[in-house]
């Protein structure tokens, strides 16, 4: 079921009025199965690859923590592993793999038997297995007491605030509050709703619009002039976040309606001065995950290397975490590209510290600011691209001019009967669209907070109002309501 | 070798790698509580305190640490044993 649709509309209002409602030992049983619901709107057959996963997932949990021998619970933790990356390697990666060795094979020149499958990916995939591995890691670290009550755990891995796109939570956060009593709070709804709205602004607005013209021109780059490239680019960063982090304000809302607390997944990323910071602020629960189970203990098995261990470790990591997000190789590149920044960064980290301080403050922080913006912005062409060759193709005619146009020329074209389009769209609305940039800047503005408070609780209720109706209202009469996915679910 | 004397001298080092003069740590500060004390800083910060204190962790100590005290307890522990 998608957040920003009619269902989820009557949906969460019932699930939450019923949870409620019921008493407590009732309520797991009431969400669980809200759970499944939630999941099967999409396409019911995948939820048993969810049962397989929590059946091997709950009892390795339990067998690692009754094992003192350390040879057995590594075996059991190997199990679990083995299981949930198994899933994914057959329904995510199969055919990647599979075409890679038919690549290799035609190189030798033979013949691959192995057969091409169709299969849809299963939705979520890559957040759940990640969120199930958390558990049996931790119980394996001795972080975590195995989960005893099988339909806890199983609301564990399918809460479905967080099923399908995240946060990716680990069990120290969560698993408790399933087990805790949870009151009926005005305050907790009003945060609640608030977050909510201002999720689906971000992603029925301003993603969405933005969409309609980043779709028209991704759809073929060639048309298009220089500059039209750059802007392109660059609202595809603001789309991408609108999306994402609006997707995790739904969740993070939902969730807080009924009294639970998921972590943060966003904290403004286009604040960031250097790109080591800006993955400290952009899908925080992913990459805390890769630090803490494949970055740090790399890291530290190569730590007498050096500068070069850590560089090493960096590469990799990010390699992977980009081949997370699909089967590709574009994604690989993505995710490299990020990590040959953080392994610069990291190695001239004093030489940076220096300029930094021989530069004015008003100069270096803007600059700094819109260096890692820019950088982030060309790295998402190859995320947002299906091909190496689209990607670069844009990448290379960013600053070039087509024929007969001056660089900044935005050329209209028009179809008989209908208004002049710019970038897809009438003039207006390219303009409309663009406005909601500053918006969101501003907004944003008053939602960071100033001594433990958002900026807007402490507005005078005479502004806050008329600011909450706005949004509201342009949410009402701006959105796009035309079921658009959202860009994570296919992960 | 004292509790209190380790913080101090890891305090130094924590200064230095982190590039911040000022800080300053307790046996309850965590990584959330500095800010340049991120995954990438955590590594050089071990491998530092390694070489000053003239010992070796292993990947299992290192990773359950959760604040500095427990970090401080685990050299305490090695440096008198």
């Amino acid at each position: 079921m998608l957040f920003n649709s009619v269902a989820f509309l009557i949906f969460f209002p019932v699930v939450t009025l019923l949870y409620f409602l019921l008493p407590h030992k009732l309520r797991w049983s009431w969400l669980l199965a809200a759970s499944c619901f939630f999941y099967m709107f999409f396409k019911p057959e995948y939820i048993l690859i969810l049962g397989f996963t929590i059946v091997v997932d709950y009892f390795a949990g339990i067998l690692i923590a009754q094992q003192s021998d350390p040879k057995r619970r590594k075996q059991y933790l190997l199990i679990s592993l083995v299981a949930n990356i198994g899933v994914l390697a057959v329904f995510k990666y199969y055919n990647f793999l599979n075409d890679n060795l038919t690549g290799l094979a035609t190189l030798f020149g033979f013949k691959n038997p192995v057969p091409y499958l169709t299969m849809l990916l299963p939705i979520g995939l890559s957040f759940h297995t990640f969120q199930a591995m958390s558990y049996t890691l931790e119980v394996y670290r001795g972080n975590q007491e195995p989960e005893k009550h099988f339909g806890i755990y199983a609301l564990y891995v399918m809460f479905y605030p967080q099923l399908v796109a995240g946060p990716i939570e680990r069990p120290q956060n969560v698993l408790h509050q399933f087990h805790q009593r949870h009151h009926f709070r005005l305050d907790n709804l009003y945060a609640g709703l608030q977050q909510i709205v201002w999720g689906l602004f971000k992603k029925v607005v301003i993603a969405d619009r933005i969409a309609i013209i980043v779709d028209h021109v991704y759809a073929q780059p060639s048309l298009h002039n220089g500059f039209s490239l750059l802007l392109t680019i660059l609202l595809y960063s603001f789309q991408i976040y609108c999306d994402f982090s609006g997707y995790s304000d739904i969740a993070l809302g939902t969730a807080k309606v009924m009294g639970f607390d998921l972590m943060k997944n966003f904290n403004f990323p286009f604040r960031s001065k250097t790109v080591t910071e800006f993955w400290r602020r952009w899908h925080i629960s992913l990459y805390t995950w890769f630090s803490d189970y494949l970055y740090t203990p790399l890291a530290i098995a190569q730590r007498d290397r050096g500068k070069w261990g850590v560089v090493f470790a960096i590469l990799v990591t990010f390699s992977v975490s980009g081949l997370w997000h699909g089967a590709s190789w574009t994604f690989v590149v993505y995710g490299l590209l990020h990590g040959m920044a953080l392994s610069y960064e990291s190695l001239n980290k004093k030489y940076r510290k220096r300029a930094a301080k021989n530069t004015p403050a008003w100069l270096y922080a803007p600059f700094s600011l819109l260096t890692t913006f820019f950088f982030c912005s060309a790295a998402w062409v190859y995320f947002r691209s299906g091909t190496f060759a689209q990607a670069n193709y844009i990448l290379g005619h960013v600053f070039t001019r087509q024929p007969g146009h001056n660089y900044f020329e935005v050329p209209g074209h028009q179809v008989w009967g209908e208004p002049v389009k710019y970038l897809g769209v009438p003039a207006s609305e390219l303009f409309g669209t663009l406005a909601l940039i500053p918006l969101l800047l501003l907004l944003e503005q008053l939602l960071s907070n100033r001594k433990n408070e958002a900026v807007l609780q402490r507005l005078p209720a005479a502004v806050r109002w008329p600011i909450y109706y706005s949004v509201l209202f342009l949410l009402i009469f701006l959105g796009v309501y035309s079921k658009n996915n959202f860009i994570y679910f296919q992960f | 070798m004292e509790h209190q004397k380790i913080i101090s001298e890891v305090q130094e080092i924590f200064r230095e790698v982190l590039d911040n003069d000022d800080l300053e740590i307790q046996e309850n500060t965590t990584a959330r509580d500095v800010e340049e004390w991120d995954s990438l800083n955590h590594i050089q910060l071990v491998v530092a305190i390694e070489k000053h204190f003239k010992m070796r962790f292993t990947t299992a100590e290192i990773q359950h640490w959760k604040n500095v005290g427990e970090m401080v307890h685990c050299i305490a522990q090695k440096h008198s044993g």
